[in-house]
C-alpha cells in the first residue's frame, strides 16, 4: 500500500514538472556541462577549444588583477543595494496595501521605473541626472551645496548611481509583497484589533510571521540579482572609473566576447556560480528559524 | 478575463504562422540566370541602415539574378552577433569588419582572401591608392575593402578661438603649441579648453607614429615604440592641464566614455577643441546647431616629428571563408566602391569613399559638414601631413585596450594614483605579456 | 498571540470588502469632527508623500517624453529642462518608419506575439511545474529544485553560444522558435516564478487539500480546484513580470532574428545608436516612451487581479 502510494507520488510529481524536466535536459544541461568544460580550456570562439587544465583558474585567482576587483565591486553592490530595496519594496507596498483614493494610480507609478528597466533611454538619461551639470547638481544648488561632483566617474561615488538605480527599480519585489499582503486574511486583524491590538503589534505579529514565505523568496532572489548585475553597468558605466563598477557578469562578458576569451569567460562563470550558491544556500539552511509556512503548521 | 483568454490565443496563434517558417525568401527565378543569394550584415545607425538597404536594392536591380537578405544591429551589439553566428558557421556572405577586429577574424581564417579578385578585375582598385588600401592589409594580404576613410581630426570652435583672441595654429603645431593654446582659452573663457578624449588609446599610438613608430609592433607581439618617454610626457602634460582645470577632471572624462560626438561638451559650447574621427563631424555639426563654426585640424605632433595623422580605414566590407558565393560576393563589394549611383545614396555617410571618381562626383552633392569631412581627408592624403597607414590592430588588442590601457594606466594615473612613468612601465610590459600570447 | 487564530476556519475565507474595515487603532473615544479631521490629515499626508515620491520614481520617465518632443538641436542643449522650448513630433514619425522599409508597426506585432505568446505559455507550465514541487512529496524533488534554482545564477550570456549551435544544427535560425521554446519549457529565466508560485502554495493550509482528498478529488483536480484559484496574485504577477521581462528582451531575439522584418522593439531601438555616427536621438526617445506604453497597459488591466485578494466563495468549514 504504502509502495504504491510512493509510486503514485513520484509519477504525478515528474509528470507535474515535465516541462522544466524535460526543457532542462534538452536546453540548459548541455551548456551548463559545455561551461563547466571550458573552463579548463582556451576558447576564442571563432577557433576550437585548446586544453590548458587549471591556467585559466590559476591566473583569475593569483594573476589577474581586475578580477578581484571585480568579485570586491559585486559584494558591496549586493550588499548595499538588496537591504535597502527589500526594505522600501515592503515600506511602499504597505503603505499602498491600505485603502486610500488612488492607490492604483500610485501602484502604476512606483512600478513605473522597474518598466523602463535596461533600456537604451535609461542609461542616457541617467547619466544626464548625475552629470556634473545635471538635476542631481542642480537639486544641491538649490539647497545651497554648490556641488559640481561628476557622480558617475568619481572613484567613490559611482557604484552608488548604480545602487540608486536598482533600488529605483524596486517595484518588482513591491509587486510581490504586495501579493504577499493581501493573502493576509483581513479577519486576522480584525480579531487581532478587536483584542486591542496597536498598529506595530498587528504588524509584528500578524503580518511579518506570515510574509516571511515572501519575504524569504524576495530574498534570494535579490541576492542573486545582486550577484549577477551586468547591465547597468554595461550601459551606463562600462566598469568605470578605476574598476569601481566592473562587476563581475560585466566583468565576464568582456573577456567572453570583448577579448575572445570564453574559456577564461566560461571559468569566471563557474566560480560564479560556486559564490552565489553558498550565499543561497546559508539563506536556505537559516530557513527554519525564521520563515513560517502556514501550509506546514507550527514547528517542532 | 477568462473570457477573453481562447481570443486571445487564437489571434496569436493565426498572427504568427509566418514567424515559425523559416523567414528567408526566394524571389522568382530569372530566366537563365541562376538564382545567388547573398547575405549582408553591417552595424551602423538608422541612416547608415536605410542608405544601406536602397544601395543593395539599387543592386538587385540591376542584377536581377541576385538577392539579398541583410541583417544589422547596433555596435555594441553587432559582435555578439557575428561571433556567434561564426561559432555556429552561420555567417552571412559578406560582413562590415572593422580595424580592431580584422586581424582576429583572419587568423581565425574567417574571412577570404580578396588578393585574386583584385588583380582579376572583379574588385576594381585601380582609382585609388594605398593609403586608402593597406589599412585593409593583413600580413600583406587583403581581407578587406574600406568603405570609407577617415582620419583623426582635432576639431577646433573657430567662434571660441575669435572671442578668446587666439589665432588657429598652424597644420605642424606640436604638443607645447597645444598645451598653451588649451590653457590660454581655459583662462580668457572660462570653459574647457579641450575636451574629455585627450587619452583616448588612438592618440597614444598616433604619437609614436609621428616618430616612425606606432602603438604596435609590426608582428603584433609586443608593444612598438622603443621609448616610454613621449607618452610619460604627454600624461605628464594631461595631468598639468587637468590640474589647471583646463581640461575636465578623470570623473568627468569617465562619464564622457559611452557618449556619441553629440554629446560631447563642445557641441553646448563647454570646451572649445574636441578629438573625433572626421566622419563624426557630421554628427557633431548637427547636434551643435548650423550656426556654430567649426574648422577641422589635424593632430598635434611631437616637436620635430613627422606627422601623427594617417588615413584610417573605417569600416571594411569583407567576403567571410563561410560564403558559397565569394564572387559574387566579390562583385557587389566592387560595386559599392566603385558605382557612383550607389555613393549617391550611401553619402560618405562612413567616410570619405576610396576612389577618386567617386569623391569626385559626390563633392557637389555635399552638405557643408560632409565638404568639411572629405576636405580634410584630402588634406590628410597631402605628403607631409600624414604618415604612411599602419596595419591593423593585432590580435589581443581590445584585451590590452579594455583590460590594460583604460583600467590599469590611464585611469590610475590621471587619478594621480600612480606615476606616468609607472603607468608607461606597467603598459608596456602587459601589452607584451598579452600580446605575445604569454598571458590572458 | 498566536496568529492561528481560529484553526478550522480556512484561511482563505477573507472576503470582507476592504473598505469597511474600520481603523480600529485606539480605543479611545473620539468624537465624529475630530475623527474626520484625524483622517483628513492622516489622508493628505499619505498623498503628498506619494505625490513627492512618485515624482522622484517617474521623473526620468518625464525627461524621455520631454526630450522626444525637443527638436534635435535642443536635446542637448537644454538637458536640465523638463518644458521644451519647441515641441515637435517628428521624432515619432521618423522613429516609425524604422529601417528600409520596416516600419515600427511590423515590430510592435513582432513583440506582441513574441511577449504574449511567451508569457501564456511561461506562466502555464510554471504554475504546473510549481504545483508538483510544492504539493508533490516525490523522490528527487529537492535535488531537481536546487538545480533549477542553480539555472539562475549563471549569466545568460554564457549558455548563448552552445545553445546558438543547437538550434542552428536544426536550422530554426530566424524563427521563433528557439525565442519561444525556452520560455515554454520554462528554461529562459522562469525558475524565478516557479520559486514564487511555490512559496505562495506554502502558504496555503495542506487542509484544504486533504479535505479535497477525502472528498475523492484527484491531484489534478486538487490543483485546478483548490490551488489555483488562491493564487490568482501571483499567476498574475509572474504573467506581468513576464510580460515584460520579454518585451525588453535583447539578447535572444538580437542573436536569433535576422531579418529585419522579424525583429522585436527592443532589438530595432538597440539599433538606433551608433557611436560611431550619426544617432537620431530623439527618434530613440520617442520610440523608447512608446515602447513603455504596451507594458504600462498590461500592468494597468491585470493589475486589480493581484490586489482583489482571494474570496473562495464555498471553501468554508
Amino acid at each position: 500500500m504504502r509502495n504504491k502510494r510512493l509510486r503514485a507520488n513520484a509519477l504525478a510529481g515528474y509528470l507535474f514538472i515535465s516541462p522544466w524536466l524535460i526543457g532542462f535536459v534538452t536546453l540548459t544541461l548541455i551548456p551548463i556541462l559545455a561551461i563547466m568544460v571550458l573552463g579548463f580550456t582556451k576558447y576564442p570562439i571563432l577557433a576550437a577549444p585548446k586544453w590548458i587544465g587549471l591556467e585559466n583558474f590559476r591566473y583569475m585567482f593569483f594573476g589577474d588583477p581586475r578580477f578581484w576587483k571585480s568579485v570586491w565591486a559585486t559584494l558591496y553592490f549586493a550588499f548595499a543595494s538588496v537591504p535597502l530595496k527589500l526594505a522600501f519594496a515592503l515600506a511602499i507596498a504597505l503603505m499602498l496595501n491600505l485603502k486610500h483614493r488612488g492607490t492604483s494610480v500610485y501602484r502604476a507609478v512606483y512600478y513605473a521605473p522597474s518598466i523602463v528597466g535596461t533600456s537604451v533611454a535609461v542609461a542616457v538619461m541617467w547619466r544626464e541626472i548625475f552629470d556634473s551639470k545635471g538635476l542631481v547638481n542642480g537639486l544641491l544648488h538649490v539647497f545651497g551645496i554648490p556641488s559640481q561632483v561628476a557622480w558617475l566617474g568619481n572613484p567613490h561615488t559611482a557604484i552608488w548611481t548604480l545602487i540608486l538605480l536598482v533600488i529605483w527599480q524596486f517595484g518588482s519585489p513591491m509587486l510581490i509583497f504586495l501579493a504577499g499582503l493581501k493573502q493576509i486574511p483581513v479577519e486576522l486583524y480584525e480579531s487581532a484589533a478587536i483584542d486591542g491590538a496597536r498598529t506595530w503589534k498587528r504588524f509584528t505579529r500578524i503580518t511579518l510571521p506570515l510574509l516571511t514565505p515572501i519575504i524569504f523568496f524576495n530574498l534570494v532572489l535579490q541576492i542573486i540579482f545582486g550577484l549577477t548585475v551586468f547591465t547597468p553597468a554595461f550601459i551606463i558605466t562600462s566598469g568605470a572609473p578605476l574598476d569601481t563598477t566592473n562587476f563581475y557578469a560585466l566583468y565576464l562578458y568582456t573577456r567572453a566576447f570583448e577579448n575572445f576569451q570564453m574559456g577564461y569567460g566560461s571559468a569566471m562563470a563557474f566560480v560564479l556560480l560556486l559564490i552565489i550558491s553558498i550565499f543561497t544556500a546559508v539563506v536556505f539552511k537559516s530557513s527554519p528559524y525564521w520563515v513560517f509556512y502556514e501550509s506546514e503548521g507550527p514547528k517542532r | 478575463m477568462k473570457r477573453y483568454l481562447p481570443i486571445i490565443i487564437s489571434v496569436l496563434l493565426a498572427a504568427s504562422v509566418p514567424l515559425f517558417a523559416n523567414g528567408q525568401k526566394e524571389s522568382g527565378q530569372a530566366s537563365g540566370q541562376q538564382q545567388i543569394n547573398l547575405g549582408a550584415i553591417w552595424w551602423g545607425s538608422q541612416t547608415r541602415d536605410e542608405r544601406t538597404i536602397a544601395a543593395i536594392k539599387l543592386y538587385e536591380k540591376d542584377h536581377p539574378n541576385v538577392h539579398f537578405t541583410y541583417q544589422f544591429a547596433g555596435w555594441n551589439d553587432y559582435w555578439t552577433k557575428v561571433t556567434t553566428q561564426a561559432a555556429g558557421k552561420n555567417l552571412p556572405d559578406i560582413m562590415q569588419q572593422d580595424y580592431a577586429y580584422v586581424t582576429e577574424w583572419t587568423h581565425r581564417n574567417l574571412l577570404t582572401n580578396l588578393d585574386p579578385y583584385v588583380s582579376s578585375g572583379v574588385i576594381d582598385l585601380s582609382h585609388t591608392s594605398a593609403p586608402y588600401i593597406d589599412g585593409g592589409k593583413v600580413d600583406g594580404h587583403l581581407y578587406a575593402i574600406d568603405l570609407g576613410a577617415n582620419s583623426q581630426t582635432w576639431v577646433l570652435d573657430t567662434d571660441a578661438f575669435k572671442k578668446a583672441g587666439i589665432p588657429i595654429p598652424p597644420n605642424d603645431w606640436t604638443w607645447n603649441d597645444f598645451e598653451k593654446i588649451t590653457m590660454e582659452l581655459h583662462q580668457k573663457l572660462g570653459i574647457w579648453g579641450m575636451g574629455p578624449n585627450l587619452t583616448d588609446e588612438q592618440i597614444w599610438k598616433s604619437i609614436y607614429l609621428g616618430l616612425g613608430e606606432w602603438g604596435y609592433a609590426k608582428d603584433g607581439k609586443s608593444v612598438g615604440y622603443s621609448s616610454d618617454k613621449p607618452f610619460v610626457d604627454f600624461l605628464n602634460m594631461a595631468l598639468r592641464l587637468q590640474k589647471a582645470g583646463a581640461i575636465p577632471s578623470e570623473s568627468n572624462v569617465i562619464t564622457y566614455l559611452n557618449k556619441g560626438p553629440e554629446q560631447l561638451p563642445i557641441v553646448t559650447g563647454k570646451s572649445a577643441m574636441a578629438y573625433v574621427w572626421s566622419n563624426q563631424i557630421v554628427a557633431l555639426q548637427t547636434a551643435a546647431g548650423a550656426d556654430r563654426h567649426f574648422t577641422l585640424h589635424l593632430l598635434p605632433r611631437i616637436a620635430g616629428g613627422k606627422s601623427s595623422n594617417y588615413i584610417k580605414n573605417g569600416q571594411f566590407f569583407s567576403v567571410t571563408s563561410q560564403s558559397k558565393n565569394p564572387k559574387a560576393a566579390a562583385e557587389f563589394i566592387n560595386f559599392i566602391t566603385n558605382s557612383v549611383d550607389a555613393n549617391k545614396i550611401l553619402l560618405a555617410e562612413r567616410g570619405v569613399p576610396i576612389s577618386t571618381i567617386v569623391q569626385d562626383a559626390l563633392k557637389p552633392l555635399l552638405s557643408p559638414a560632409d565638404a568639411a569631412q572629405f576636405n580634410f581627408v584630402g588634406l590628410v592624403a597631402t605628403a607631409g601631413n600624414s604618415s604612411p597607414t599602419p596595419p591593423p590592430d593585432p590580435t589581443g588588442a581590445a584585451n590590452v585596450i579594455q583590460n590594460v590601457y583604460q583600467p590599469q594606466v590611464i585611469q590610475p594615473v590621471m587619478f594621480g594614483n600612480i606615476t606616468p612613468e609607472q603607468g608607461a612601465a606597467l603598459l608596456r610590459s602587459k601589452a607584451d605579456a598579452i600580446l605575445s600570447g604569454k598571458q590572458q | 498571540m498566536n496568529p492561528k487564530v481560529q484553526n478550522d476556519s480556512p484561511i482563505g475565507a477573507a472576503i470582507a470588502p476592504m473598505n469597511q474595515r474600520q481603523s480600529v487603532g485606539n480605543s479611545l473615544p473620539m468624537s465624529m469632527r475630530q475623527k474626520k479631521r484625524r483622517d483628513l490629515a492622516k489622508s493628505t499626508l499619505f498623498h503628498v508623500l506619494v505625490i513627492a515620491s512618485g515624482i522622484i520614481m517617474i521623473y526620468p520617465l518625464l525627461w524621455l517624453l520631454s526630450s522626444s518632443l525637443k527638436p534635435r538641436d535642443e536635446i542637448w542643449n537644454t538637458v536640465t529642462q523638463l518644458i521644451p522650448h519647441h515641441l515637435t513630433i517628428q521624432h515619432y514619425l521618423d522613429g516609425w518608419s524604422g529601417f528600409g522599409g520596416v516600419t515600427f508597426t511590423t515590430f510592435y506585432i513582432n513583440t506582441f506575439i513574441y511577449a504574449g505568446f511567451g508569457t501564456i505559455l511561461a506562466v502555464v507550465t510554471c504554475t504546473t511545474v510549481a504545483f508538483g514541487f510544492a504539493r508533490i512529496r516525490f523522490p528527487g524533488s529537492r535535488i531537481w529544485f536546487a538545480v533549477m534554482l542553480l539555472t539562475l545564477m549563471l549569466p545568460v550570456e554564457i549558455q548563448i553560444i552552445p545553445q546558438y549551435i543547437l538550434f542552428s544544427r536544426l536550422n530554426l535560425v530566424n524563427t521563433f522558435v528557439p525565442l519561444l521554446l525556452p520560455r515554454f519549457l520554462d528554461q529562459a529565466g522562469q525558475a524565478f516564478f516557479i520559486f514564487m508560485i511555490v512559496q505562495f502554495i506554502r502558504g496555503i493550509p495542506i487542509e484544504l487539500d486533504e479535505a479535497a482528498d477525502i472528498d475523492g478529488a484527484g491531484r489534478f483536480s486538487i490543483f485546478t480546484r483548490v490551488i489555483l484559484p488562491l493564487i490568482q496574485p501571483p499567476i498574475v504577477t509572474s504573467a506581468i513580470f513576464s510580460f515584460y521581462f520579454t518585451w525588453g528582451d535583447f539578447l535572444t531575439p538580437l542573436v536569433y532574428l535576422n531579418s529585419p522584418q522579424l525583429y522585436t522593439v527592443s532589438l530595432a531601438l538597440r539599433a538606433f545608436a551608433d557611436p560611431s555616427g550619426l544617432t537620431d536621438w530623439g527618434a530613440i526617445f520617442a520610440m523608447s516612451f512608446l515602447s513603455l506604453i504596451p507594458v504600462i497597459a498590461v500592468f494597468i488591466m491585470f493589475q486589480r487581479y493581484i490586489v482583489q485578494g482571494i474570496s473562495t466563495s464555498g471553501m468554508k468549514g
